[in-house]
């Protein structure tokens, strides 16, 4: 039986290329989740006693809260309580270096298959592009680099728990400003009991020298990972930040509930961009991973400007819109997304842009790509505010359907509330055509080579707007989610 | 019987823009004279004649025709339409038979009123129906439609009422290579909801609802219209336009579901929306489902004000900027009402949409 049972699981490991458990040791909240798991996890990070305040308003709150259920998503019963809030890599002696990290750590991101900028900056190679990782295992920041050249900048790029030691005022002033703790279900639940994050500060007038990036990384078994990332560029700054993930191979449901802030006041810039490839439960829609993640950005300032890109490729269930709030004048949102699903996936993921400010504008492109037996729904909404003059939005959203046991769906909503606005919507649905595949094939290329080809093509668009690192990740990506999805 | 409303809320997904307040006080508004008939019927065209007065069928005033008077079930699960059971009317017409213009007019003095109907075409048969709404109170309506085999169906309702609300619930099930074309004006002063089912349960068969809202005051109209395709071969139109002035709100949520073997689908969604005023709200939600690989379903949203140039143009040309404004607006709203069948129809309905205009311009 053992063996059986071990067999199976090389067997399924093989199939999904990054589905491995390192083992480390862990420390773990007891299971479920209470006051006294809030309070906990609190303890565990020493957080001073405002914060904890926060987090257990937020736990009050959430215990108050129902599910949200309006979405196109078949979600199975999550149980709350049969989960643990907390998982931290034991404690070793603190590190100076990333030599020191633990070398289970190490080959954990090695089989991740970060981009090799990233791997020989995390190798310490010299001349190494510039990159800043803040590596997060499980729940707890373990290293970041490049810590002195940003604080050179004046940047302050730290875990979130440190942050909230360091600088607690910047904290205060901004955390949970752009998604207040009773937004919604997951992003109230992440405001009680998120573990860490990051956060990023860059001052007036800089621009940030480097790319600042994050991996995030679900490892315990049962592990609710509920990320917090608080991202403040203050007048005239400019970052680029990166976000990926992948997760290791699971039986269970995994909740991934994060939220993510970002603030751009007066002529500052946030370009945010995300490839996810969490695991996607097996053939059968067997384990995976629910991200429901909350993110939203706040165009505070004049001429400010935020732009989403995201790359999605994994999890079980996919369910957030990354937002843009335009209250500044001038200010610009722009959202570029490729969502594949593939087997029994799920996404329901598009963005809003919500015009507060004069003259502010925004770009939708988003690119649903269903395979196998998934669901795929782009749901959007664009709102002009009474006071909101000459708003210009311009909306696009392909889907391509690869085979016929799939859904591609479209839900954009459009509220207009002042006549100056211009507001365009554009769809399509289409296949691939047999014209296309057989040009390829005749090529030499084998069918999914052409297929890979192909969607790449169609989703040229967003992957042009991904920094180099994570467009070759990205179009690889695809190609392998989509395998065994034609012939 | 208004404490038992139960009605649904705004924090349901298909009522987010729903005005179920001006729905409750138009139910409960008392029931006073209604207004007379004889202006509410189209002049020039054959045919007949009924007439409802607060949901009561009047025998004295009317000529049914084929139309037969009957007591229905409302079989829906609908909302609003499951609440109109009772006294009704129904048109079935034979294999190949047609019988056309057959006009309703709906007067309401307040309170409210609800009447089902149902519409059965045998294969072949043809058969139009034209219904106006004119007073007040609340006017509640479940329309079953079921088209055999290459039956064809026009259907054209014009809201007319001087307040109150006015809720539609239209169903139909359209059969291989039936046609179903259905155009509603709203151009009263009250509050709308038309909710539209249309699936299309033959090869080949094709489906149109569309028509135009236009609000002003503190209004509110709303259209949420589904076309299922449940075969392939099938088309489907919804062409919707919306003219919101004052604080109003005009509100175009249509949806298109193409269902697995619903093969070479051809779908088309046109919803624009011009606001006149600052105040004035439009919103749109063109919404696709598609299982089906091989299908065609286009769907354009446009929100703003007239076009500048176009203004401009004619302003140029010596006329004058209120009239330039009118026969643009004019223009936009035609896209939409230019799908009815009958010659006469078309104008009266386009008649009620010019002196709106005139009036809120």
């Amino acid at each position: 039986m053992a063996t059986k049972n071990a067999e199976a699981l090389a067997a399924a490991n093989k199939k999904y290329e990054w589905g491995f458990t390192s083992d480390v040791e862990q420390e773990l909240a007891p299971k479920g989740l209470n006051e006294d798991t809030v309070r906990y996890i609190s303890a565990k990070k020493g957080e001073p006693e405002w914060m904890l305040d926060w987090r257990l308003k937020a736990f009050a709150m959430w215990q108050e809260m129902v599910e949200p259920d309006w979405a196109k998503l078949d979600i199975p019963m999550v149980d709350y309580q049969n989960a643990y809030y907390y998982a931290e890599p034991k404690k070793k002696p603190s590190l100076k270096s990333l030599d020191e990290l633990d070398p289970e750590i190490k080959r954990t991101y090695e089989k991740l298959g970060i981009p090799i900028e990233e791997q020989k900056v995390l190798a310490g190679v010299e001349g190494a592009r510039k990159v800043a990782v803040d590596a997060v295992f499980d729940s707890v920041s373990v290293a970041t680099t490049f810590r002195k050249e940003l604080e050179e900048a004046g940047v302050i790029f730290l875990s979130i728990s440190e942050a909230i030691k360091k600088h607690p005022d910047l904290v205060k002033k901004w955390l949970g400003k752009v998604v207040p703790t009773r937004d919604n279900f997951f992003a109230c639940l992440n405001a009680a009991v998120f573990s860490d994050g990051t956060f990023v500060y860059v001052p007036e007038g800089v621009r940030c020298p480097m790319e600042l990036s994050t991996y995030f990384r679900i490892n315990a078994e049962n592990t609710g990972q509920f990320e917090r990332t608080l991202i403040v560029a203050d007048k005239g700054a400019y970052v680029s930040y990166l976000e990926g993930c992948t997760a290791p191979m699971r039986d269970e449901n995994q909740l991934h509930a994060a939220v993510v802030e970002l603030v751009a006041l007066d002529d500052a810039e946030i370009k945010y961009s995300t490839v996810q490839n969490w695991y996607p439960g097996d053939e059968n829609g067997k384990g995976g991973i629910y991200n429901f993640v909350t993110k939203r950005a706040l165009c505070q300032g004049r001429n400010s400007k935020v732009s989403w890109t995201q790359v999605e490729t994994g999890s079980a269930i996919t369910w957030k819109y990354p937002s843009c709030v335009l209250n500044g004048e001038n200010s610009v949102g722009e959202f570029y997304s490729v969502a594949v699903t593939n087997g029994r996936q799920q996404a329901d993921t598009g963005t809003k842009m919500i015009h507060n400010g004069k003259n502010s504008r925004s770009t939708i492109i988003s690119k649903g790509i269903s395979a196998g037996r998934s669901d795929n729904t782009y749901r959007g909404l664009v709102r002009v505010a009474p006071t909101a003059e000459n708003v210009r939005n311009f909306t696009q959203c392909d889907s391509l359907l690869l085979g016929d046991t799939c859904g591609a769906h479209t839900v954009p909503y459009i509220e207009v509330k002042n006549p100056s606005a211009q507001i365009e919507h554009e769809a399509t649905t289409s296949k691939i055509s047999d014209d296309q595949l057989f040009y390829a094939t005749s090529r030499g290329l084998d069918e999914e080579a052409a297929v890979a080809l192909i969607v790449n093509g169609f989703a040229k668009e967003v992957l042009q707007q991904l920094p180099m690192e994570f467009a070759v990740e990205a179009q690889k990506l695809l190609g392998i989610s989509l395998e065994g999805s034609v012939g | 019987m208004t404490d038992t409303l139960d009605l649904p809320t705004k924090r349901q997904e298909e009522w987010r823009w729903s005005d179920m307040a001006a729905l409750e006080a138009a139910a409960q508004s008392p029931a006073g004279e209604a207004p007379d008939a004889d202006g509410w019927f189209i002049d020039g065209l054959d045919g007949p004649r009924l007439v409802f007065v607060d949901g009561e069928y009047q025998a004295g005033r009317s000529d049914a025709g084929p139309v037969t008077l009957e007591q229905l079930s409302a079989d829906t699960d609908h909302p609003l339409g499951r609440r109109a059971a009772g006294a009704g009317w129904v048109l079935r017409v034979g294999e190949g038979g047609a019988k056309t213009c057959i006009q309703i007019v709906h007067l309401g003095s307040g309170g409210a009123n609800h009447v089902p109907a149902r519409i059965e075409l045998a294969a072949d048969a043809t058969a139009s129906i034209v219904e106006t709404y004119a007073g007040t109170g609340w006017a509640n309506r479940l329309t079953q439609i079921d088209l055999a085999r290459g039956a064809r169906l026009m259907r054209s309702v014009r809201l007319l009422q001087s307040g109150g609300f006015v809720s539609l619930r239209d169903e139909a099930e359209i059969g291989e290579a039936a046609s179903l074309v259905s155009i509603v004006l709203g151009a009263g002063d009250m509050g709308s909801r038309i909710d539209g089912n249309l699936r299309l349960t033959g090869d080949g068969a094709f489906a149109e609802m569309g028509g135009a809202l236009l609000t002003r005051d503190s209004q509110s109209q709303e259209a949420a219209v589904v076309v299922h395709h449940a075969k392939p071969e099938g088309s489907s139109r919804q062409i919707w336009r919306a003219v919101a002035a004052d604080t109003s709100t005009a509100s175009l949520a249509a949806r298109v579901e193409v269902a697995r073997d619903a093969q070479h689908t051809d779908g088309e969604q046109s919803l624009r929306g011009l606001l006149l005023k600052r105040s004035a709200t439009v919103n749109l939600k063109p919404e696709l489902e598609i299982f089906a690989d091989d299908v065609k379903c286009a769907h354009g949203a446009t929100v703003g004000e007239l076009d500048k140039r176009a203004l401009f143009y004619l302003e140029s040309r010596g006329v004058a900027p209120a009239r330039a404004q009118a026969l643009l607006t004019r223009a936009f709203v035609a896209d939409a009402l230019d799908r009815i069948g009958e010659e006469a129809v078309r104008e009266a309905f386009a008649d009620n949409a010019d002196r709106w205009l005139e009036s809120a311009l």
